[in-house]
């Protein structure tokens, strides 16, 4: 199936509950991000100490206060990017965004206690997903302690009118297009063929 | 019974009546009579009050033939289009115009597929990394959908899950 077949369904889908694979693709991008960004913090940061101090630091993974630090910045990643835009840079990607259950723009508060209760849902041995598949309305556990769901919200129709565009584009030239009025790409084949 | 008197007193008044209008030259007596005075006299607008012109003059008319005796492009070449512009208040007409129904009413998807108006999305639309994005989506709202279809199944429901939350539903407030 095509991109365009395909961009033509979502328009539909625009407002709706988002399903679990944009949801799981979501996350996955950004716990790639947000590991890379803390990643690199750490390495900026042993940098440093190593040009002040003179000595090499070394972060262990295993350590209890680097996974302490690594938890807040998580929480502070997703809490920070839901209460403000109800949407993380993975979700930005994936077109996808966090609402309140009635589907009116989440609360700053609500979005923070989403990133605060969102550990119970894999605590509870990733059962508090589950509900993405089987609750009616695609909520999980964390979604339904904040009154919170996640919708679709890119522009599909955009997409499809891009998708569009771009197979117009590569057929035949506009049949709209006058006599006098040339392609840009045309002109410059003739001037081309003309040199 | 009549009185004999009063009987009498009539045949000799029609008598008279008689003898003076075959006395009368008719038509000397009109052309003295001012006729544009006396249509003057006449108020035309009580007179047309009393004319029933849809059940008795339009009905007699034959529109069609009428028209056809109409030469339009001589009446156009004598109207001043330009004059008739310039009385035409544009901001009131608009106004009255429901836009955003006429724009409704637009098949885009056509508009972008035969004009250049295609290209020039194309052109702006940020070329590989949009549609690789617009790739991406779309092809996870596929397996979304196609998930979501065989839980459905699975769970055999009998009544629809609501497809959107309420306030997105009733088009109360975008996403």
């Amino acid at each position: 199936m095509t991109t365009g077949t395909h961009a033509a369904r979502s328009v539909t889908s625009q407002g709706h509950y988002a399903g679990s694979v944009s949801r799981f693709l979501a996350y996955a991008i950004d716990i790639t991000v947000s590991s890379a960004v803390f990643t690199l913090a750490l390495a900026a940061i042993s940098y440093v100490a190593k040009v002040v101090t003179g000595h090499e630091v070394s972060w262990n993974k295993g350590n209890a206060v680097v996974a302490a630090i690594f938890v807040a910045w998580e929480f502070l990643y997703f809490g920070y990017s839901w209460a403000a835009s109800g949407k993380t840079i993975g979700m930005a990607v994936l077109g996808i965004r966090v609402v309140m259950a009635d589907g009116t723009t989440i609360e700053p508060r609500r979005g923070a206690l989403r990133a605060l209760v969102f550990p119970v849902s894999f605590l509870l041995c990733g059962l508090g997903f589950l509900g993405i598949l089987v609750q009616r309305e695609r909520r999980a556990l964390h979604d339904l302690i904040a009154g919170t769901a996640v919708i679709y919200a890119w522009d599909a129709r955009a997409a499809r009118l891009r998708f569009l565009a771009r197979a117009a584009e590569q057929t035949a030239p506009s049949p709209v297009r006058g006599p006098g009025q040339q392609h840009p790409d045309d002109e410059d084949a003739e001037r081309d063929h003309q040199d | 019974m009549t009185d004999p008197f009063e009987t009498l007193a009539q045949h000799v008044a029609e008598r008279v009546l008689d003898l003076i209008v075959h006395a009368l030259d008719v038509n000397a007596l009109l052309q003295r009579v001012d006729v544009n005075a006396l249509v003057g006299r006449i108020d035309m607008n009580a007179l047309l009050d009393h004319v029933d012109i849809d059940s008795h003059v339009l009905r007699k008319v034959d529109v069609n033939a009428l028209l056809d005796r109409v030469d339009v492009t001589a009446l156009l070449d004598r109207a001043d289009i330009n004059a008739l512009l310039d009385r035409v208040d544009v901001d009131a007409l608009l106004s009255r115009v429901d836009v955003n129904d006429l724009v409704r009413r637009v098949d885009m998807d056509t508009l972008v597929e035969q004009t250049d108006l295609g290209a020039v999305i194309a052109r702006s639309s940020g070329g590989a990394a949009s549609e690789a994005l617009d790739a991406a989506r779309s092809q996870a709202v596929g397996l979304d959908q196609f998930i979501d279809r065989w839980m459905q199944r699975a769970l055999r429901r009998k009544h629809p899950a609501p497809s959107a939350p309420p306030a997105l539903l009733n088009g109360r407030a975008g996403p």
